[in-house]
């Protein structure tokens, strides 16, 4: 290659360079991107771990739930076979007609809510798959993260204007325990007493 | 069938939830001696130390992934002929043709039902007796 084309190249190179530099500080300085980077980011890391572990209590609780009534509904059912045998081995007269069916009824209803109890447990397994795919999600906030603040550094942003606080919003949803949530009230009872104190 | 209900099962599967509702169903089914382990790497040493019959295991987990875990339990002497299901949501023809290569010896899909888990252990079970007689 001659020198005329090499020189024209190494200008050509710096010219991109430089503004790619240009843009680069521009990007940054961009206030909603450090938010991003130092806030909203994070935050939406510690929500999604926040509904992992919401998620996982309640399909845990719902089993805790399941588990005691299994053996309540077994009970009632035996109980109530047994009877309808006492009574078949007693002779009809013993037992009425209304006890009967009563009885019955119980021997098969106790049947059907021990068959719906298994689906409910059956049914906690939306925990595994939307939790794997939460995760997943997890993984990319983390990698975002990352890429943000690599970005930032690259670029050695100075604080924007202006200063950045963690982001207002108006609704913030449910409480997310280690995110500011400004004047959330801690409960029922606080909800209560400010009601109260509002004459209501 | 009595002796089988004295089998050793290890579920591996890093969600509590789904390790809570297997070892329920495998209660259900008659089989009382159900441990749980995290991952693959929990469930490694388990293995070689313990007295295991049959291994259920998800695939997509953190430390060692459940092929993996299959591909180790298969390199040991002692453990290479145990059952082993595989319980996951990866439904890729490429992943189950690997795991299938891998010595896998059932595959269920999740969601699955309590049927379905039933049939593919009988399957399993009916499978290796009569590769034993």
């Amino acid at each position: 290659m001659s020198e005329a084309t090499d020189g024209n190249m190494l200008t050509e190179v710096r010219k991109v360079a430089s503004d790619l530099q240009t843009a680069l500080e521009r990007f940054s300085i961009d206030s909603k991107l450090v938010d991003l980077a130092q806030h909203q980011v994070p935050d939406a890391r510690h929500r999604l771990a926040h509904v992992l572990r919401l998620t996982s209590e309640a399909a845990h609780r719902t089993m805790d739930l399941v588990e005691q009534c299994c053996p309540l509904a077994d009970r009632t059912a035996r109980e109530a076979e047994r009877l309808i045998e006492l009574h078949k081995a007693a002779g009809q007269e013993q037992c009425s007609a209304p006890m009967a069916e009563f009885l019955q009824h119980t021997a098969e209803n106790m049947g059907a809510v021990r068959g719906n109890l298994a689906e409910v447990l059956l049914a906690q397994g939306y925990q595994d798959l939307s939790g794997q795919i939460i995760r997943s999600v997890m993984t990319l906030v983390d990698e975002l993260e990352l890429a943000l603040r690599e970005l930032l550094r690259i670029t050695q942003a100075e604080e924007p204007r202006p200063a950045s606080a963690a982001p207002r919003r108006d609704r913030m949803g449910p409480v997310v325990p280690g995110i500011v949530n400004g004047s959330a009230v801690s409960g029922q009872q606080d909800v209560d007493a400010l009601l109260s104190d509002l004459g209501m | 069938m009595g002796v089988q209900q004295n089998m050793n099962f290890l579920v591996v599967d890093d969600f509590s939830t789904m390790r809570r509702i297997i070892k329920n169903l495998l209660n259900d089914l008659g089989y009382a001696n159900v441990t749980e382990a995290d991952d693959g790497n929990t469930a490694l040493p388990l293995l070689k130390n313990g007295n295991f019959d049959f291994l259920i295991t998800d695939w997509n987990m953190p430390g060692m992934p459940g092929l993996e875990l299959l591909k180790q339990v298969r390199a040991d002497k002692r453990l290479a002929r145990m059952p082993v299901l595989m319980l996951t949501a990866e439904a890729k023809r490429e992943q189950i043709v690997e795991a299938a290569q891998a010595g896998v010896n059932g595959y269920v899909i999740k969601p699955f039902t309590a049927a379905t888990l039933k049939e593919k252990i009988d399957k399993i079970l009916a499978t290796q007796s009569a590769s034993a007689a």
